[in-house]
């Protein structure tokens, strides 16, 4: 039960990883505060509260406020947790909508309480963000900088200057790398032309 | 795709969106010279770059929504037709239900998305194991636990039909009594939730329901946490993961510390605060509020318990200076308040009956000494009738025999038994145990230190180190007594009864030095070391109680004394005296916990012994006219309390003369009860009276004297007549200076009641040094009155505020 959450060879190398990565745990906890600042926000968003400013990256922040203490977390510096909670923050989401998928398509354990009554009914973005996922996993393979910096920026509410400080890059590098993976990945998500390779 | 293509892809992208739109296909077909894909490659990635509006571009809270939507309202949970949704929240979505049969409604927890990770089904099955352990009419508890078919699990809690807490208060327009009495409920739900060690964590309105009934409701264990567990998983805790509401967590919450009882006392604090908004300012409750959100938790209310019994006592209006001046009161003391009048009321019986007891000791001790039955027998017969009769054998015993007068005869006596210097030691002891009850401690130290010089034994290093505890030197007190501990482990067989007296002793400096845990740790042992022993055993557990009661753990002290009661009872016999003290002690409890109707019946239980063991005119019985006196004051029933005191007064008068501390301590109360009443013209005469008797009976120089006067400064405080107060306490305050160690409660007392003369004739400066003054000294005392801190401060500010006043108009 519970997501699990991978890093690579050269993350788990970085200061503070390792710990994280073993600890169970607080990758569970990681997930829960993850899930609940989503929902929270989400629920914001519902209501349209103007006072509401809710961002990935204040909900980045609120996260780390409350995990600050975690011993694991509490090894890393503040922009690797921001690095970590950006990839919390995506497999939560791919792994809701994978969830949502499943059960629009009824491959879903049968369930007495349906918690969404316009399932199937309103336009979601599960689908294109399950073509996201693995298009970042193809990224990462041809440039695991470039999908990192997707990864920090539309999950975690990274600014460019913490990105470029993360990724040991120039501004101006970082936003020549940006241009170029948006519009690949946009490719590979177009429904026409993508060809996924 | 491989790398190296990607990095060629790239450069080119860049290199055609460097180029004039018009330029670029031409420059792709040149560049890539033939190879059609990887043209087309980059010129779709041309295409998509110009285009807004994807997904990468949308905010992540748009995604996010869609993704998590809202529940809607579903259908059907085991036997429970959903109705609606009552409440989400970060775990779990709860639903009204309704059963299909029997019609009743229930409220239906159901943890959302379970799968994303187990930490929050554990905390879901936490909030469930908790709540089944808190079965209270103001907990909604639960009724049913079980899963869905997906493995989704849920629970079914009772349905509380209701109205938050302040939305309720607002609506009635409830007035502050109606407020404070539903407080009080969830300070008992709060205060049931922590005896079943589990912190709550979470209080706020929204989580504290009112029904048409008027019944509160504590709802939402689910960040509750077991005190057990706290220590076991101290890490865990420290990082919960906190989902709590800033407006009412602790500061210590949000620092993410570790918590525990005292982030409840924090939030129930200001649920109070918010709960009585203006209705609270300046007085008594603005206080409450104060401490039990204390920015330090270890200045807060110990307990919920002490935060309710504040409350408790503030709605029976216990005037805020009843407490202090009472005569022989000390700050949060039992015995003092309690006790000791009835011994030092009783000392001439009991007195007595001490000196038999110790030669009837010693006449078993030497029944099988060469020195023979008859003579010791003879001797102390002497001893006694001279005791009695003054060497007058005509007259008996005279009607104005004093205790004093009494133990100077003793002494006398004891001065003759020179051939027999263990004996002579022993009864040195004895009267010096007497003048200490009667607070001449310097008779009582010159016969101690008589009695060692004779005779070192364990029992009079012991009493010497009691009488270090009335002297308030209790470092001093420390070693004595463990000395004499020692003392007696060593000369002693194992399981002497001296033994566990000696460590009941050591138990009782602790909790004068405000050691409770420590206290408790050795008075424990001694009821260990007891054995079979059930009159020894009795008195541990007596002393025990105590520390419990100082340490404001009521229902254990209660405990604690009703087996000593039982005891007694079985041991002594219904009627005795030693079941009468109990009996003051449960009526004690009872005070303290704003029972007033059950202490006055205990009271006049231990009343009506004593009446039966001393007779009608006893001062034993004069002081249980005095405890059911108090107790009817509280229950404002202060006509009867008057003619109570009266009857005790009239006792004294006809027992010690009418100049006697007896006398001048009964007139005290009644002087109290006239204040209460807004009597101030009798009052005054009360206390008058009884400055005239101190003065007479101390020669113009005593701790008491001042008390007096501070009491009667007291009385022309209330009336508004400040200068005369002023006068007043300034004497007092001469004279406790002048008899009293320099940093003593009474000089605290003394100088925020002069504070407060100074205050109303808006001498601020003045008014503050002398306040703050006194309220350093409270400070500094084991355990200080909330009573008085809480009356300085709110002084304090007052005294400020009109500083800034004085200010703005200059």
């Amino acid at each position: 039960m519970g997501i699990e959450i991978s890093f690579s060879a050269d993350e788990l190398a970085l200061p503070g990883f390792a710990g994280l990565a073993g600890d169970r745990a607080a990758l569970d906890q990681l997930f829960s505060v993850t899930y609940e600042e989503l929902r929270r926000l989400a629920s914001i968003l519902k209501r349209r509260d103007p006072a509401a400013s809710l961002s990935p990256t204040t909900l980045v922040n609120e996260a780390w406020i409350k995990l600050a203490r975690t011993p694991a977390v509490a090894q890393l510096s503040d922009l690797h947790f921001k690095r970590i909670a950006a990839r919390a923050m995506r497999q939560v989401l791919i792994a809701a909508a994978r969830k949502r998928n499943a059960d629009k398509r009824g491959a879903g354990p049968g369930m007495t309480v349906v918690f969404d009554e316009s399932l199937g009914g309103v336009p979601s973005c599960d689908e294109e963000l399950l073509a996201l996922d693995a298009a970042l996993d193809r990224l990462a393979k041809m440039n695991p900088r470039q999908a990192l910096m997707v990864e920090g920026r539309f999950f975690g509410g990274l600014e460019g200057a913490e990105i470029s400080e993360l990724l040991g890059i120039s501004e101006a590098t970082m936003l020549r790398d940006w241009r170029a993976a948006r519009a690949w990945l946009a490719q590979q998500l177009a429904p026409v032309n993508g060809d996924g390779q | 795709m491989d790398s190296s293509r990607w990095e060629r892809v790239q450069r080119l992208f860049h290199e055609a969106l460097d180029l004039a739109p018009g330029a670029r296909e031409e420059y792709l077909g040149r560049a890539c010279e033939g190879d059609a894909a990887l043209a087309a490659e980059v010129w779709a990635m041309i295409e998509q770059d110009r285009k807004a509006a994807q997904l990468l571009d949308r905010p992540l809270e748009e995604v996010a929504q869609d993704l998590l939507r809202a529940p809607a309202t579903p259908g059907q949970i085991g036997a429970y037709r959903l109705e609606r949704v009552l409440g989400e929240g970060g775990m779990g979505t709860v639903f009204l239900g309704v059963r299909a049969d029997l019609g009743s409604r229930a409220a239906i927890k159901v943890l959302r998305d379970a799968w994303i990770s187990p930490a929050r089904r554990e905390r879901f099955g936490a909030e469930q194991r908790t709540l089944a352990g808190l079965n209270h009419p103001n907990i909604a508890g639960l009724l049913d636990a079980d899963m869905l078919p997906d493995g989704t699990p849920y629970f079914v809690m009772e349905y509380v039909d209701g109205e938050h807490l302040d939305a309720y208060c607002n609506r009635v327009d409830a007035i502050r009594e109606t407020r404070l009495k539903l407080f009080l409920q969830v300070c008992r739900a709060v205060q049931f939730a922590h005896q079943q060690a589990v912190i709550h964590r979470d209080i706020k309105p929204s989580n504290i329901l009112v029904t048409s009934d008027g019944v509160v409701k504590l709802l939402d264990f689910g960040i509750a946490r077991q005190l057990e567990s706290l220590d076991r998983e101290a890490e865990a805790t420290r990082t919960a993961v906190r989902f709590f509401t800033p407006a009412y967590a602790s500061p210590e919450q949000l620092r993410g510390e570790s918590l525990g009882v005292a982030t409840d006392v924090y939030s129930l604090g200001a649920v109070l605060r918010g709960l009585l908004g203006d209705q609270q300012a300046g007085g008594d409750l603005a206080v409450v509020c104060q401490k039990a959100t204390h920015e330090d938790a270890a200045r807060r209310y110990s307990s919920v318990e002490a935060l309710a019994r504040d409350i408790d006592h503030y709605l029976a209006h216990k005037p805020l200076e009843a407490r202090p001046d009472r005569l022989g009161y000390r700050a949060g003391k039992f015995l003092r308040r309690n006790r000791e009048p009835v011994i030092a009321a009783g000392l001439v019986a009991m007195g007595t009956i001490a000196l038999i007891a110790v030669f009837l000791i010693q006449l078993r001790a030497e029944r099988n000494s060469a020195l023979g039955e008859a003579a010791r027998a003879q001797r102390i017969q002497r001893f006694m009738l001279n005791l009695f009769q003054g060497g007058d054998r005509e007259a008996g015993p005279a009607k104005d025999l004093s205790v004093a007068t009494l133990v100077e005869r003793g002494v006398k006596e004891a001065q003759a038994l020179h051939d027999d210097p263990a004996a002579q030691a022993e009864l040195y002891r004895t009267l010096g145990e007497i003048h200490q009850k009667l607070g001449n401690l310097a008779q009582a130290e010159s016969l101690f230190d008589s009695a060692l010089e004779r005779h070192a034994e364990p029992a009079t290093v012991l009493a010497l180190g009691l009488l270090r505890v009335d002297q308030a030197k209790l470092a001093e007190a420390e070693r004595l007594v463990r000395q004499g501990l020692a003392q007696a482990r060593a000369t002693l067989p194992a399981g002497h009864p001296l033994i566990a007296d000696a460590n009941d002793a050591l138990g009782k400096v602790l909790e004068e030095k405000g050691e409770y845990g420590a206290a408790i740790a050795v008075l424990d042992e001694s009821a260990r070391m007891r054995g079979k022993d059930e009159t020894g055993l009795a008195n541990s557990l007596y002393e025990l109680a105590n520390v419990h009661f100082y340490a404001g753990h009521y229902s254990q002290s209660q405990a604690l004394n009703e087996r000593v009661l039982a005891i007694r009872k079985r041991v002594d016999g219904e009627a005795h005296p030693g079941v009468a003290e109990v009996l003051v002690n449960l009526g004690a409890v009872q005070q303290e916990l704003g029972h007033y109707a059950e202490a006055e019946q205990f009271h006049r239980k231990a009343l009506a012994i004593h009446q039966a063991f001393y007779g009608d005119q006893h001062p034993v019985t004069a002081s249980g006219l005095t405890m059911v006196a108090r107790a009817l004051v509280f229950e404002k029933k202060t006509d009867e309390a008057r003619g109570l005191l009266l009857r005790a007064v009239g006792i004294q008068e006809s027992v010690f003369g009418k100049a006697h501390p007896r006398v001048a301590s009964a007139l005290n109360e009644l002087g109290n009860v006239a204040m209460a009443r807004n009597r101030y013209e009798e009052a005054r005469a009360a206390f008058t009276r009884m400055v005239e008797i101190y003065r007479e009976v101390y020669a113009g120089k005593h701790y008491l004297i001042g008390i007096a006067t501070s009491n009667l400064g007291n009385a022309y405080l209330r009336e508004g007549e400040n200068a005369k107060a002023e006068k007043l306490f300034r004497e007092a305050l001469a004279m406790f200076r002048e008899t009293l160690p320099g940093e003593h409660l009474n000089i605290a007392i003394a100088r925020i009641k002069l504070g407060r003369t100074l205050l109303r004739q808006k001498r601020y400066a003045e008014a503050k040094a002398e306040t703050s003054g006194g309220f350093t000294i409270l400070n500094k005392q084991v355990a200080p009155s909330v009573t008085w801190l809480q009356s300085a401060r709110a002084d304090l500010a007052e005294i400020e505020q009109g500083m800034r006043r004085k200010d703005a108009v200059h």
